[in-house]
């Protein structure tokens, strides 16, 4: 599989404030990268930078076999309008808005493509109710078939299970799989060490002005996660107590 | 009855105003609904008074003319606008705090360069708008701006729509996303400018935020929103005029505020969204009995 990313010796922050620097790393079609890191330790800051809405301090990033024509964004739902007069339908559509333009009319594979999308992420029962009408776990859904409806090789979700029920999370993840074997890359940017690890290749660790990438079992380690001011030395305790478990597991 | 309105329809000025008003509805319909959909309603009215101070000085310097108005509207509107953006952006005010900061200070210059000046228009009329008294410059005016609108939001609709549901998604779509934004600020200002000289400052605001919210009472789609804010404003517009013609000393701006104000009301109480709606029975259920809901809903 080829290599979608490459990143060299990147420094993220603000003016009078890094976060982290030195971190190189290459995402691979077909990989799932989780993100994670404590509070402010740049994990949000970097997927913006992905998308191009922050520049890094330092550094260079390239893409070996061109620039996406679109990333597959699922942002948390902070400035997110749960009231906006549309369709569940319309939401999902607006994943190929890029594609239709300003005027371009939906056509017959266009709405099939939605439909199937709507299918996919099992909300097709309810592709006609209003947003405000949805409760979590079903907007959430609706995000990522307009994630399925962008057709992106990196798709960057942020905190894509923060307010789904355990059911949600699991369908959700099976679609994750999914684009990897599709050959697509995801970035996951995760809260707690959950099951969720169990769908990724990678890690990216955040904080304490460091970056880690690797594998996820060499890079989520107790000794790791307590350097880089993720876990206390008595949690990480707690979580890697014998026997031991992998982390994946926790 | 009949005779009413046949005598109401003789008089040119009753005539232009209800034309004037129909093609004005056309044109605050879709800038209404977007502007409490992007819970900018406040803002719209402290930007209706921002450009006071514009209209005043173009007003004292080149007298009563539409180009004149425009021009200095235009100049305070997007001043302020712009103003606004930067402290947002720069300070610690966010854009509420440093807009309702400007829009008083660029009322009070307004007010009292008219006074200063010792104007012989009345203060008013600027403040209540003489639309009985429309000239064909005005007409003109409103027309144009309704043309630029309509064509600007056939253009727009879908960014608008995207940047407004969910702004985060329309950042990473675009690498220009504070354009949607300006362009949006700059046809609520036309189009305050439009309703300024037949509603006045004061009310300008009202014939875009009302029929915009009665009909939000009723629709779940954006299509839906945006015609039956048309429909709410047109109808506030004729009946009221109606109204301020059958009532002696009545004013037609307050009156067709004032039908669309009972619009309002009447949205509020009955409409599905309202008060005895859906939205309330929802909230007050748990996730599972609105999934149920929804089922039935789907096999009804």
């Amino acid at each position: 599989m080829g290599q979608i990313l490459e990143i060299r010796n990147l420094a993220l922050g603000y003016p009078g404030l890094t976060l982290f620097r030195g971190l190189s790393l290459d995402i691979a079609a077909g990989s799932t990268t989780a993100v994670l890191g404590a509070n402010g330790s740049g994990k949000s800051t970097f997927v913006k930078m992905l998308l191009g809405i922050t520049a890094p301090l330092a550094g260079r990033m390239s893409w070996p076999n061109g620039a996406p024509r679109e990333i597959g964004h699922l942002a948390q739902l902070t400035e997110f309008d749960r009231r906006f007069p549309i369709r569940v339908w319309d939401l999902a559509t607006m994943g190929a808005w890029k594609r239709l333009g300003l005027r371009r009319r939906l056509d017959a594979q266009m709405k099939s493509q939605v439909q199937a999308a709507l299918e996919t992420t099992g909300i097709a029962d309810i592709a006609y109710m209003p947003l405000h009408e949805l409760s979590g776990g079903q907007l959430q859904r609706a995000l990522f078939a307009r994630v399925i409806m962008q057709d992106a090789p990196l798709i960057l979700l942020d905190e894509p299970f923060a307010a789904v029920d355990q059911q949600t999370e699991a369908h959700l993840l099976t679609l994750i799989d999914r684009w990897r074997d599709e050959g697509r890359a995801v970035v996951l940017v995760v809260h707690d060490l959950s099951s969720v690890l169990d769908h990724c290749s990678h890690a990216l660790l955040l904080g304490n002005g460091e970056a880690t990438f690797g594998e996820v079992e060499t890079v989520l380690t107790p000794e790791r996660l307590v350097a880089q001011n993720y876990l206390s030395e008595s949690q990480a305790e707690w979580m890697f107590r014998s026997p031991r478990r992998e982390v994946a597991h926790v | 009855m009949f005779e009413l309105f046949a005598e109401m329809w003789s008089f040119a000025f009753m005539r232009r105003a209800f034309v004037t008003t129909t093609v004005l509805s056309a044109s605050v319909a879709p800038v209404g609904a977007f502007l409490i959909l992007r819970r900018l309603s406040l803002a719209g009215e402290a930007m209706a008074h921002a450009i006071t101070p514009g209209v005043v000085i173009g007003f004292v310097v080149a007298g009563l003319s539409v180009f004149s108005l425009l021009i200095g509207g235009l100049i305070a509107g997007v001043g302020v606008a712009a103003l606004t953006a930067l402290l947002a952006r720069n300070t610690i005010l966010r854009s509420d705090a440093s807009l309702a900061s400007l829009y008083l200070i660029a009322l009070a210059i307004g007010i009292f360069i008219l006074s200063a000046a010792g104007s012989a228009v009345p203060l008013k009329s600027f403040l209540f708008g003489s639309i009985l008294g429309i000239d064909d410059a005005s007409l003109v005016l409103v027309g144009a701006v309704a043309t630029v609108t309509l064509i600007s939001f056939a253009y727009l609709l879908r960014p608008l729509i995207i940047s407004t549901c969910d702004p985060v998604f329309f950042e990473a779509q675009t690498r220009r996303p504070w354009l949607i934004e300006q362009a949006f600020m700059l046809l609520l200002v036309l189009n305050l400018l439009a309703a300024f000289k037949t509603l006045g400052t004061l009310m300008a605001v009202g014939l875009m935020i009302l029929p915009a919210t009665s009909a939000r009472y009723w629709s779940s789609t954006i299509t839906g929103q945006l015609f039956l804010g048309f429909a709410f404003a047109l109808a506030s517009c004729w009946v009221g005029l109606t109204l301020s013609y059958l009532l002696p000393d009545t004013p037609s701006g307050p009156a067709i505020v004032l039908t669309a104000g009972g619009f309002f009301a009447l949205s509020a109480l009955l409409g599905p969204l309202g008060l005895g709606g859906r939205l309330t029975r929802f909230s007050r259920k748990s996730p599972q009995a609105l999934q149920t809901h929804s089922t039935k809903e789907k096999t009804q």
